[in-house]
């Protein structure tokens, strides 16, 4: 299988990652729960990976960085912070359903900022204007994980700080292959996961807190146990019950995987991957590329065949050894602000153990597929035309 | 004789090791003697008393003050020190 799902999980991991989890699952016990060796060696261990995160994304302090299940977790957390029934929310038109749905269970006032697609200054001008109309916060995409469009986060953070609006950033396609500078956005709350970019296992993810936060789970912490009320303090308000210690263990290793490549060689890797993959696509017929403008271009392309349904080139290219992902990437927004929402696209997302070779071989199916058009159809039994 | 600088968290108390640490104070990190933590279940660093003065220095340089300080006294129990 050539594994082209990154912006999904991300497959490929380092050997250490496994060694790591493998390692945590014979010598971790639960942190904060005892003070005898296996469960200071888990208190050790995600000791580490707080510092570690720490260094990577510039936080001052470890406490600040705080577990998760995945970036859905970690905005659950923020969104429920931040905003509640009524609240003015501003977000792009990039955002996930990871950030709609728990705004829209909230019940706040979800204004989008819309701006044409990959259309940087637009971005920032449109966010700008609806933050002016009011907002009690905002939630802004890094990096679409439709369209591998990096969003001028940084600029749309400082109109944040300006007007005093807390913010929220979604790190689920940049953390670990763009650098993410907690320190500079100066954002109340950055979610990411742990099984993207930071090639750690599922099921893990960080939440960067600066901001007031209002856990989403509460029980045991084995702090301040007297207490029926969740500590007051970081990052243990965040982290009830017993931690995923394999994972965590896995993700540090991962971040450290990250750490010492550093995020500009990734994204350097990735890029070019996918620069090969638009050129070869690009020469393909039939089929429309959305490829993201080169500066801030990452490991992520759409593209959408002219006639062909993009689930069922998926389906066949999976049946071929290809794993894309196709459809709508629970992300309408992003799609309607391309104009794919009714049809959805093809997604390719690679890492860094992607190889240009698989680029190509990628390409050179494409093209077989959309050669034989009759052929795709009547293999997936969807056609209603005559063969 | 030792003395225990009770830490809100765990996290906290593994911050406050790896400062005095970085000033080559021996600690370590122990569960907090219930009969000296008010909260309940909690951790705290375990050094010298002779390491005292310049452990609160290095902690106090770098934002991290202990919640409390309890030093063990001859005949056995604790007494809170306070600064």
């Amino acid at each position: 299988m050539i594994y082209l799902d990154s912006a999904a999980t991300t497959f490929l991991k380092p050997a250490c990652v496994e060694q790591a989890m493998r390692r945590a699952l014979h010598t971790c016990s639960s942190p904060g729960r005892g003070g005898y060796e296996s469960a200071m060696t888990a208190a050790e261990t995600l000791y580490t990976l707080r510092e570690r995160a720490a260094d990577l994304f510039h936080v001052p302090e470890p406490e600040r960085v705080t577990v998760t299940f995945n970036a859905t977790h970690g905005l659950n957390i923020a969104i429920r912070s931040l905003a509640g029934a009524g609240s003015r929310v501003v977000v792009t038109g990039y955002e996930h359903n990871s950030v709609i749905r728990p705004l829209t269970a909230v019940g706040a006032d979800v204004r989008v900022a819309a701006s044409p697609l990959f259309d940087r200054d637009a971005a920032v001008r449109a966010f700008k204007l609806a933050l002016d109309a009011g907002a009690d916060a905002a939630v802004v995409n890094h990096v679409s994980n439709v369209f591998g469009f990096e969003l001028p986060v940084y600029e749309i953070a400082s109109l944040c700080r300006k007007r005093g609006v807390p913010l929220i950033v979604d790190a689920s396609q940049s953390a670990g292959i763009l650098p993410v500078d907690y320190r500079e956005l100066g954002a109340d709350f950055v979610a990411m996961p742990g099984h993207k970019g930071l090639y750690g296992p599922q099921g893990t993810g960080l939440l960067l807190v600066s901001g007031r936060a209002a856990p989403l789970l509460a029980g045991g912490t084995g702090s301040d146990s007297r207490s029926p009320r969740m500590p007051d303090f970081l990052p243990d308000r965040l982290e009830a019950g017993t931690h995923n210690m394999p994972g965590i263990a896995g993700l540090s290793a991962g971040v450290e995987f990250v750490r010492r490549l550093g995020t500009e060689k990734i994204r350097k890797r990735e890029s070019a991957l996918i620069s090969r993959l638009i050129r070869g696509l690009s020469a393909v017929p039939g089929i429309r590329v959305f490829a993201p403008p080169e500066e801030g271009r990452g490991g992520v392309v759409s593209f959408q065949p002219d006639t062909v349904d993009p689930e069922e080139i998926g389906q066949r290219l999976g049946e071929m050894g290809f794993a894309v992902r196709a459809g709508l990437h629970c992300s309408p927004l992003a799609h309607a602000t391309a104009g794919t929402v009714r049809r959805g696209t093809v997604r390719v997302s690679v890492c860094y153990f992607n190889e240009p070779g698989e680029m190509d071989a990628f390409t050179g199916a494409v093209l077989s597929l959309l050669e034989k058009p009759c052929g795709l159809f009547q293999q997936g039994g969807t056609c209603g035309k005559s063969l | 004789m030792e003395v225990y600088l009770t830490c809100r968290s765990l996290t906290y108390a593994q911050s406050v090791s790896r400062a005095l640490g970085a000033v080559s104070i021996r600690n370590m990190i122990v569960r907090t003697p219930q009969n000296m933590s008010r909260e309940g279940c909690g951790y705290a660093v375990r050094i010298g008393n002779s390491s005292l003065d310049a452990a609160l220095e290095a902690l106090d340089a770098r934002y991290l003050p202990p919640r409390r300080i309890y030093r063990a006294r001859p005949g056995g129990g604790f007494e809170e020190v306070v600064r």
